[in-house]
């Protein structure tokens, strides 16, 4: 019976498996891109700085449903990355998740940068610092705001459904093996054929994930 | 300050294992000559799939075949729309008539009847419609309209919904007004929403039937399975994704897959699969009937469409 | 650990005003005619004074006269719109950014505000002596600091860090927290940052302003002894008692205009312009309608 089957705790392991080797890779990628842009905007003054601001809080925010729709239409046989075939795969996934994360880690690493206090600046330069200097020690400074920003984006992504289910499909081998079904996508699929204690399983297993990030975030935040 | 630096760096190690093994993991090759190792992408709907038949059939045709199924479970259109941009190799719906125009289209070849069940008309116990007594689809959807009596549509252009407004197209009452409502859902959404606020809904047997455990809903009006009427038939079929239309379809193993699931074995499969000590499906693939070849209503002297 | 950077090994106390590393002589410093705006708004106006090694010289004036702008012009942190600024009679502002960064070493500063980073206390002492380490030394030192100190074997805090720390009288705090020190502390961990470079000059902005009498009598000791060293200090202050306590010559900065620079005994006792007797007997400390009735 396929019932018993999917319940096994293989078929756990499989679907967190992925969530994490997902929402991971997407973190690592977008924090490579956020952190830079984050820095450029919180050093530079030019004109239109609130603005793209404005734009980057805004991005926070973006539907994930609308993410997804957006990079389906992408990656799409007739869209620009059609011939990459990356249409319900894990990078596929990968890649919404980043477009999701990234504005909540340029965010908060942007306002953790333009809250370093000035005197900071001052100092790094008064003691020697060419510009890179000041640069680095002001990450420095702000590394516990980047950091929350990176959790934060982690929790957005691991808890994301609306683009993971449009372009990773929800797709599981007769095996129970995952290999687009995320936590999150495994427990719409289990609510609706009524498989609630999978169901609650999983729920429980992302519920204590983010607690954790959080945790971690308030800690750093505390400071 | 020590303990944070590992931890950051901790996250850091992490953040690259995973990248690492995101790379590692990409099975996508599928269109590949060798038909070990490769994969099936197999478009179907969420109310096909949630009965766990296809979990069945899909590891038996593993173990033969040492190809893995890819099912990905959307809406009936979607499914259809994705056979179209080609993300899948073969494609299993219920919805004859988008059926026939994915065929007429030239996306799909080799249709092939695959197995049916029916619909059939749940409610609450009480019956306050009394649809329990009309006997007929249309004559209980009329029974509800005029009651007022709560009715919970999937709203989504799923095989069922095409079949709910089929009904509705035929009956003389209209769907509409407070009691009638529009879920979006799923078949098991649809369900548990119905159950919950004690409405009416039509739903596919297979679906009703895996997850009656949960419900107090009963079937008030059976399909053709039990004697019902044959307006409630829902017949699947199951199509290749044309190959010359998208050249990244794995056509061969399309094929393979419809041959496993029309094959004897496959349709013993199908009678043999029960949830809750019933039989869900019924196969139909035996049946010599040429119009599973062509467009519902085709005659020979038609030419060619 | 061997290392071929060569101030890092030689002992703070010791050093004296003949075994100056750089060689030359002591660094002069000399604004001439240096005026500096903003958006219009003149906030200095040809200011013309010269410091010499081995001389303490306090600024004196209200607040708003332009005090801490001509100690950020002096330092270099930013360009004078008029006039030009000289360090051993170079331009820096002439120079190249690189060239200019050599002269930039030699200055000392200390702010009215201890700015002390999120960091034990001896890594904000050594900050100034870390980036001038060359890239692949601070990668090492970077990389290292990611190990358990037991794997790396280098030594948690180094001599030179902890002589400039004893030269405030904190050698043993060391390993603090920032967050654990008094105000008075915090300020002394900044003077030693300072110093742990041996500045050649010291720009220091009103550094005991918010401090008690104690902490202040320990930092005016360490600038004194900066001067035993023949370097220059130039200090903003508003404490007219320190002022005389400490310089040897005071510059009365008022409303962005030097009026007098001349001995403590001089500016004190017999100022030669009337505005600085007004200010020394406190009569420009308020505007008249400013005072309660």
């Amino acid at each position: 019976m396929p019932f018993e089957l999917i319940t096994e705790p293989n078929y756990l392991r499989s679907v967190i498996r992925v969530s994490l080797t997902v929402s991971l890779t997407a973190i690592f990628v977008s924090t490579l891109v956020s952190l830079p842009i984050a820095f450029l905007i919180g050093f530079a003054d030019f004109p239109g700085k609130r603005l793209v601001t404005a734009i980057i809080n805004t991005g926070m925010g973006f539907p994930s449903v609308a993410v997804g729709l957006f990079v389906l239409l992408f990656i799409s046989t007739d869209g620009p990355l059609g011939s990459l075939d990356l249409v319900y795969t894990p990078e596929a996934m990968i890649i919404s998740q980043c477009i999701l994360a990234a504005p909540v880690i340029t965010g908060v690493a942007l306002s953790a940068v333009e809250s370093v206090d000035d005197a900071v600046r001052d100092t790094a330069y008064g003691v020697g610092g060419t510009r890179t200097d000041v640069a680095l020690i002001t990450l420095k400074e702000a590394r516990y705001g980047v950091i929350t920003g990176i959790l934060a984006g982690f929790g957005r992504a691991i808890s994301e459904v609306g683009s993971v289910l449009i372009v990773g499909g929800n797709i599981a081998y007769a095996d129970g093996t995952s290999k687009t079904r995320t936590i999150t996508t495994a427990i719409t699929f289990e609510t609706r054929r009524g498989e609630f204690e999978t169901a609650l399983a999983l729920g429980a297993v992302l519920i204590v994930l983010v607690l954790l990030v959080n945790g971690i975030v308030m800690r750093l935040g505390g400071r | 300050m020590e303990y944070r630096r590992r931890a950051f760096l901790g996250a850091g190690a992490t953040g690259i294992a995973a990248a690492v093994a995101g790379c590692l993991n990409s099975s996508n090759d599928a269109s590949e000559g060798s038909i070990a190792g490769a994969e099936l992408a197999l478009a179907t709907t969420t109310s096909t799939y949630d009965t766990g038949l296809l979990d069945e059939i899909n590891a038996k045709f593993q173990d033969r075949f040492g190809v893995q199924v890819a099912p990905n479970a959307q809406g009936t259109g979607q499914a259809i729309q994705s056979a179209r941009d080609g993300h899948a190799d073969v494609i299993l719906v219920h919805a004859r008539s988008q059926e026939d125009e994915f065929m007429r289209d030239g996306y799909g070849v080799n249709r092939r009847d695959l197995m049916f069940n029916d619909f059939v008309v749940v409610g609450p116990s009480d019956d306050p419609a009394g649809v329990d007594d009309t006997g007929q689809a249309t004559a209980a959807l009329e029974a509800i309209a005029d009651a007022q009596a709560t009715f919970v549509s999937r709203g989504d252009d799923s095989g069922t919904h095409t079949k709910e407004m089929g009904i509705w197209a035929e009956a003389s009452s209209e769907p509409g007004g407070e009691w009638y409502q529009e879920t979006g859902d799923g078949m098991g959404d649809t369900l548990m929403i119905a159950d919950e606020s004690s409405a009416y809904t039509l739903a596919d047997r297979g679906t009703f039937l895996s997850m009656r455990d949960n419900f107090d809903l009963e079937i008030l009006l059976q399909g053709p399975i039990e004697g019902g009427p044959e307006l409630l038939a829902n017949p699947y079929g199951i199509m290749a994704v044309n190959p010359e239309i998208h050249d990244n379809v794995n056509y061969q193993l399309a094929m393979a897959y419809i041959g496993f699931f029309t094959s004897p074995e496959g349709q013993a499969l199908i009678a043999n699969y029960t949830a809750n000590g019933q039989q869900l499906f019924f196969p139909e693939a035996e049946d010599p009937d040429f119009q599973q070849y062509v467009p519902e209503g085709w005659q020979p002297d038609s030419g060619g469409e | 650990m061997v290392d071929n950077y060569e101030t890092d090994e030689r002992p703070l106390l010791e050093t004296t005003a003949t075994d100056r590393h750089r060689g030359d002589q002591p660094m002069n410093l000399a604004l001439e005619d240096v005026s500096y705006g903003v958006d219009g708004t003149e906030i200095l106006t040809e200011i013309s004074l010269a410091l010499e090694s081995g001389e303490i010289m306090t600024i004196i004036g209200p607040s708003g006269a332009g005090k801490t702008t001509l100690l950020r012009l002096a330092a270099l942190f930013e360009q004078p719109t008029g006039g030009t600024i000289r360090y051993d009679g170079t331009d820096p502002w002439a120079l190249s950014r690189d060239d200019r960064l050599v002269i930039r070493r030699r200055i000392g500063m200390v702010f009215q505000q201890a700015s002390l980073f999120d960091a034990p206390v001896a890594r904000n002492v050594d900050i100034g002596r870390r980036v001038r380490w060359p890239w692949p030394r601070r990668i090492r030192g970077f990389l290292e600091r990611l190990l358990p100190r037991r794997f790396t074997g280098s030594p948690a805090v180094d001599e030179r860090t902890l002589e400039a720390l004893e030269l405030v009288g904190l050698r043993d705090a060391w390993d603090r927290d920032p967050a654990s020190l008094s105000g008075g502390e915090a300020q002394r961990v900044s003077f030693a940052r300072a110093l742990a470079v041996e500045p050649e000059v010291l720009v220091l902005d009103e550094p005991t302003s918010d401090l008690d009498p104690r902490n202040t009598a320990i930092l005016e000791r360490a600038i004194e002894r900066s001067r035993e060293r023949d370097h220059g200090v130039l200090l903003a202050t508003h404490d007219m008692h320190q002022a005389e306590r400490i310089s040897d010559r005071v510059a009365v900065l008022l409303e962005g205009e030097l009026v007098e620079v001349g001995p403590p005994g001089q500016v004190f006792e017999k100022p030669r312009d009337e505005r600085t007797a007004r200010f020394v007997r406190g009569d420009l400390l308020y505007d008249d309608n400013e005072l309660p009735a």
